[in-house]
């Protein structure tokens, strides 16, 4: 469980990750990342499911799926969220993981001054 | 999802062997099954291109694809033998340590249609008789030791006690009690189970999670003090005249029976492969080893997730043509005329037992990391997981299916329902991850394949340039040592030959010692200490003791095998460390992505010439790959001498620098600071490695899980497929190498 919370202070990292989510991270990046993909927020408990991505064509085709944590139940399939790049999935869940961490929709803090 | 799924009765069968097939189906109606050799599984469209051989065999044609279903969970079953009709008064009685409470009914023990008790879904003890069900309404305690007793008197006098021993420091342990009084009848049952009963449908059922000590039956209603004083003296319980059973589990521990001391010898076996050599009731820390205290260690820990034998009936058994070459197979299972949905049964087809082939070079199929791995489910029930990987999870169906059935028995990355770790894993089950085109977890950005399928890079790069070769697994090693080796001029790894038994290791170290030649085409090799048992053929053992990138530990005191007695964990704390063999031994893991080398001065001695003949390279070699862009990554070995690297071994090229998500082995961070991390150590690197061994052999070491996804590309035409081709050749080559004499380790 982490402490560590994320805030606009953490949009310079969005920016980050989003030029380039696969490889060499700058510490404060990895920070927000490790809260994102690990086991959710201290005092707030477990985030209920973790996203993942569905293989419907290896190497070619993917769905969103959200992983409960609970061993033996099934992956939930996300509606009509499809993936042929999974750059373009990196992105989509980053942003899909701030808005469920912060509330708040990431392209438009990233259009906020 | 996966419609059927199978296994065969072995990983390893030799021409004119039989090899039996059991399949289950999950939805198919019925399947075609025929043989094919692998030869490469990547489905990467960047790499050289999926690749088998059909051989031409006739199967039978289509068969009913038959559901069978999963069974899991362990017991002790015991044989009434007549001893348990005469039954009117008696007492049961045992200790047990609850480890799961979740809204199940388990049975601690039962005479299945007569007597049982067991824990209800609200975790409280109860006890069942003559049609009375006696319940102590306060729940246990998870974890802490209680003493349960189950009496029955002449009269119908029924009383169920149970004590606390977290109290037992106390003046007066005083048992919970429910009394009832019943009309007795006769004993119809005719066995015992402990940690579970017999379900509707005659399989075990009901099992407990936790574990059980010295369980009794007595033939006479005794009180609950008389009960605990008695198990308390288990050695002299032999003596007491009312005593019908007393199943002592310290007894023939590395075996699956059951020793009862009373003069009955109502004798069992284990069903499942629960824990043995385990922490008692008795236990306080005074001895560390089972084998020097085999008393204190009379506990089983029993687990509803536990797994040996699946015991699906066979669906068919083939003969293995004498004039097969040896190589990986699989049997291709194609359900409804689907081919996209085929099931891959793989084995080895070894080499004849009482012949040669004429084949110098061996490819030693690591079944031991096949099994420590086999349905992992890392990526799942791991949230780091994501973190060590960089990158989002990719379940593929194989995933998806372990997902909903995890009753088809864990790896030992996982821990159990109850939190405790998984000391075995089973062949006698289907292995989802044993296939070839699956994708993984910790394969790195690229083709994300991990194990078997990773090491179809290696058997493509052999197909490749045309090397003849056969196929030994870690099971023939293990029974057959050097007398099989010996056979060979170079033995040829996998990319993740991490788990050997003793006789493994050995026997690798005695062939380079006399001059053979190994080629470790991998990283974090020869790490963990696993072991078999003679008397549970297919299932191997694996306790994470103290060091170690580990998912769990073994728990206090119980760090040695209960299969051999062998101190459990890294063989770098039992005198054997990799860099012995090998010359480098594990550093770091990250599965993001992959580093080239870098050459170093030692690329360029006379002794390495060989390793870069024809070559032009420049300072940087493996700058691409399939395994997360580089050839060195994913898990990475150092050379240390410290850790028994040989002083004269030569480092031709290391990696230098690696992602964050690299740090620090917790065997190396003695001292846990903020440095120890792939952009900041200088000790997180892999180390291509090469040395002479006195007996007139030679040691290549790649040091790298990611180096055989880098031989892959381009169709294996590129510098790192030519350096591991020209080591293959030269070391195929019988002349003796020899040791540099200014260079003497």
């Amino acid at each position: 469980m982490s402490r560590y919370r994320i805030d606009r202070s953490d949009l310079a990292f969005a920016r980050e990750f989003l030029a380039d989510p696969i490889g060499y991270h700058s510490p404060g990046l990895q920070r927000v990342l490790n809260l994102m993909r690990g086991s959710g927020v201290a005092g707030a408990g477990e985030i209920p499911f973790k996203y993942v991505l569905v293989v419907e064509d290896r190497h070619g085709r993917w769905r969103l799926g959200r992983l409960p944590l609970r061993r033996g139940a099934p992956v939930e399939l996300v509606e009509g969220v499809v993936y042929t790049d999974l750059i373009a999935a990196e992105r989509d869940i980053f942003s899909r993981r701030w808005k469920d961490l912060t509330g708040d929709d990431l392209d438009q803090a990233l259009s906020q001054p | 999802m996966l419609p059927l799924v199978a296994y065969t009765d072995k990983l390893s069968v030799a021409p004119g062997e039989a090899l039996s097939v059991m399949v289950s189906s999950f939805g198919a109606r019925q399947y075609r099954a025929d043989l094919r050799r692998i030869i490469q599984g990547d489905t990467n469209p960047q790499g050289p291109g999926y690749k088998d051989q059909p051989v031409a065999l006739d199967l039978g044609g289509s068969r009913a694809a038959v559901a069978k279903g999963f069974y899991p969970g362990s017991c002790v079953i015991i044989p009434g033998q007549g001893m348990l009709g005469d039954l009117r008064a008696f007492t049961l009685a045992l200790a047990m340590r609850p480890s799961l409470i979740d809204g199940r009914e388990s049975s601690l023990i039962a005479l299945p249609g007569f007597a049982r008790i067991g824990i209800d879904a609200a975790g409280c003890v109860f006890a069942e008789a003559f049609g009375t069900r006696l319940v102590i309404s306060a729940a246990v305690a998870l974890e802490t030791w209680h003493i349960v007793s189950f009496s029955a008197s002449a009269e119908g006098g029924l009383t169920l006690a149970v004590t606390c021993e977290r109290d037992a420091a106390s003046a007066d342990i005083a048992p919970s009690l429910a009394t009832a009084t019943v009309q007795p009848s006769p004993c119809r049952a005719d066995e015992v189970l402990i940690a579970a009963t017999r379900g509707g449908d005659g399989r075990p059922a009901g099992f407990f999670d936790g574990k059980i000590d010295r369980p009794a039956l007595f033939a006479t209603d005794l009180s609950h003090e008389a009960v605990r004083r008695l198990l308390a003296d288990f050695e002299r319980l032999s003596r007491q005249r009312s005593l019908r059973a007393a199943w002592d589990f310290s007894q023939r521990m590395t075996t699956q029976v059951i020793c009862d001391i009373s003069p009955f010898h109502l004798d069992g076996r284990i069903h499942n492969a629960p824990a043995r050599a385990m922490t008692g009731w008795q236990w306080k820390g005074q001895e560390l080893d089972w084998k020097k205290r085999p008393d204190l260690y009379s506990a089983i820990h029993f687990h509803s997730t536990d797994v040996y034998d699946t015991g699906w009936e066979v669906d068919f058994t083939l003969t293995l043509p004498e004039d097969l070459p040896s190589g990986v197979y699989a049997l291709r299972l194609v359900p409804d005329g689907v081919e996209e949905d085929a099931y891959y049964c793989v084995f080895a087809l070894r080499p004849p037992r009482d012949r040669v082939t004429g084949n110098t070079v061996a490819f030693l199929f690591p079944t031991c990391s096949y099994l420590a791995y086999a349905n992992h489910r890392l990526g799942m029930d791991v949230p780091g997981t994501e973190i060590g990987m960089g990158r989002v999870v990719e379940m593929d169906r194989h995933h998806m299916f372990l997902q909903t059935h995890p009753g088809i028995g864990l790896s030992v990355y996982e821990v159990h329902d109850d939190g405790s770790g998984v000391f075995h894993s089973s062949r006698l089950r289907p292995i989802l991850d044993l296939q070839p085109k699956v994708k993984s977890f910790l394969g790195g950005f690229g083709s994300n394949i991990w194990q078997f399928n990773a090491d179809t890079h290696v058997l493509g790069w052999l197909d490749a340039i045309g090397q003849g070769y056969d196929v030994i697994t870690d099971e023939d090693l293990h029974a057959e040592g050097l007398r099989l080796l010996s056979r060979y001029n170079v033995v040829i790894t996998g990319t993740h030959p991490e788990y050997h038994t003793r006789p493994m290791i050995e026997a690798l170290q005695g062939f380079t010692d006399r001059g053979g030649r190994l080629m470790y085409l991998g990283g974090n090799g020869f790490y963990w200490v696993v072991s078999f048992n003679e008397d549970m053929p297919g299932i191997m053992e694996c306790r994470r003791s103290e060091a170690g990138i580990r998912p769990w530990e073994p728990g206090h005191g119980q760090f040695h095998h209960a299969f051999t007695g062998e101190y459990g964990g890294l063989w770098r704390r039992n005198g054997r460390p990799p860099n012995h063999l090998c010359g480098v031994g594990m550093t770091s893991q990250g599965f993001d992505i992959s580093e080239p080398y870098m050459l170093t001065p030692d690329a360029a001695e006379p002794r390495a010439a060989f390793i870069f003949e024809g070559l032009d390279c420049g300072a940087k070699i493996g700058d691409f790959g399939l395994a997360g862009g580089g050839a060195a990554g994913l898990e990475v070995d150092r050379a240390d001498p410290a850790q028994g690297t040989p002083a004269h071994a030569l480092v031709l090229a290391s990696s230098v620098r690696h992602t964050d998500i690299y740090l620090m082995t917790p065997e190396d961070l003695l001292d846990p600071t903020p440095e120890w991390s792939g952009t900041q150590a200088e000790i997180i690197r892999a180390d291509l490695t090469f040395f002479e061994t006195e007996g007139g052999g030679a040691v290549f070491s790649t040091g790298s899980i990611a180096w055989a996804g880098s031989m892959a590309w381009n169709g294996y035409q590129n510098e790192i497929a030519a350096i591991t081709t020209n080591v293959l050749r030269r070391f195929d080559d019988p002349r003796r190498f020899e040791m540099p004499r200014d260079r003497q380790s």
